[in-house]
């Protein structure tokens, strides 16, 4: 069944109402597809790049001093892997032409944490000379869904603490929050954000470094000096390492 | 004249001088807060009780009351547990509200609601020190994560509140 009665109208009137819809139309169309391409074009225009002008420079803050053990310890941060899923991993704050970070979350983390240790005295320069191998996994880092009058940083990592002489391993968790004040320039936002996702890094170093897990796990793992000899058959349990969140 | 002038600087200095005085030094070495729980029915999400989490505790530092806010799980010097408190509680109710009654009727008919259950502990003993019940409101037409800035905010005051009242009466 098409627009015009079937049986009453000439096939030639019907073929003449049909292109002339067609023309009519034509235009409406194309106006609709311009519409569309313009709009994606305009996404992609607004897809913000990092500049520097709205490039910031995160780094923690003031060194975490971490909890002090019942013996010295020498801890060595072997991997950093970035576990958030997320595809822009330096882009902070779309809004307003975007907020970047001038490195990805992994350098950071992996800066901050051996910071804190160095200042301790407690990194060890190698695996060799390492009591524990730590294997950190960041699952967050960067701003998260607010209220909409502050800024919610939040830094979220699991971290693998394995002793190399036993091949065991117990995974800690730890978690950093910040909040900021909301602004309107564009400059008090670049602020703000920095001083949350520093303070929120800080946060989530400190929660790790001086949490009753990381006490528990080292408690746990913590061999006599003496023992120096690894048992057989004791690789690296994959099952272990974390694959999403807890 | 001179001497109005004299008096009015006076009053002017002394109507001054307390807000130029210290800080009071704070009561306690260290509070902890812990994420709050949600009873069973609540629709929140996780990162609702994070939230509220990081709004309790970024009002707990600008409360001043505390030497440290710490985080969850944090380990504390045994000589600073008598002077360390630990904030815990349970979400144990939640209405999402109605944005219909809300614009409808207005007055506040068909606002967001939050109860909470807060308990505030010694570290060392673990006596309750005081357990204040939090029941927040908001507009369906706000985001849900207000209400856990304003829980939090709530939570601070009577916090305040009854350590002055503890303090007056010793």
């Amino acid at each position: 069944m098409g627009l015009l009665g079937q049986k009453r109208v000439p096939m030639v009137c019907r073929i003449t109402f049909y292109c002339g819809a067609g023309i009519l139309l034509a235009p409406a169309f194309t106006t609709i597809e311009g519409m569309s391409a313009k709009r994606s074009m305009t996404a992609l225009a607004d897809d913000p790049k990092p500049t520097p002008n709205n490039t910031i420079h995160a780094e923690l803050g003031e060194p975490v001093k971490p909890q002090t053990f019942s013996r010295a310890l020498k801890f060595f941060v072997a991997d950093v892997t970035d576990r958030s899923g997320n595809a822009q991993p330096m882009l902070v704050y779309k809004p307003r032409n975007g907020i970047f970070l001038d490195r990805t979350p992994v350098e950071i983390t992996r800066e901050g944490l051996t910071t804190c240790l160095k200042s301790a005295n407690m990194l060890a320069l190698d695996r060799d000379s390492a009591d524990f191998i730590l294997a950190v996994y960041l699952f967050r880092f960067g701003l998260s869904d607010s209220s909409g009058m502050d800024f919610f940083g939040k830094v979220e990592l699991a971290v693998v603490v394995k002793n190399p002489k036993t091949g065991k391993s117990q995974q800690v968790t730890a978690t950093g929050t910040s909040i900021a004040g909301a602004a309107i320039l564009k400059k008090n936002i670049q602020k703000n954000v920095l001083e949350d996702i520093n303070n929120a890094l800080g946060d989530a170093l400190r929660n790790l470094l001086r949490g009753e897990k990381l006490r528990d796990a080292v408690t746990a793992l913590d061999v006599s000096a003496g023992d120096k000899t690894p048992p057989v058959g004791t690789a690296p349990p994959a099952a272990e390492k974390p694959t999403g969140k807890k | 004249m001179r001497a109005i002038r004299m008096a009015m600087a006076v009053a002017v200095f002394a109507a001054v001088l307390p807000a130029l005085a210290k800080d009071p030094e704070a009561q306690f070495k260290s509070v902890e807060a812990k994420h709050f729980a949600r009873a069973e029915g609540v629709e929140l999400s996780p990162e609702f009780a994070d939230y509220l989490y990081a709004e309790l505790r970024a009002e707990l530092t600008k409360a001043k009351l505390f030497g440290q806010v710490i985080g969850e799980g944090e380990v504390v010097d045994a000589a600073d547990a008598p002077a360390s408190i630990i904030i815990e509680g349970n979400i144990t109710e939640y209405k999402k509200g109605s944005a219909v009654k809300d614009r409808l009727i207005g007055f506040g008919a068909g606002w967001r609601s939050l109860k909470l259950d807060t308990t505030v502990k010694r570290r060392s003993d673990q006596s309750i020190m005081v357990s204040p019940q939090i029941h927040v409101r908001s507009s369906p037409r706000w985001k849900d994560k207000v209400l856990a800035k304003e829980a939090a905010h709530q939570i601070v005051k009577e916090l305040k509140e009854a350590l002055k009242e503890k303090g007056a009466a010793k």
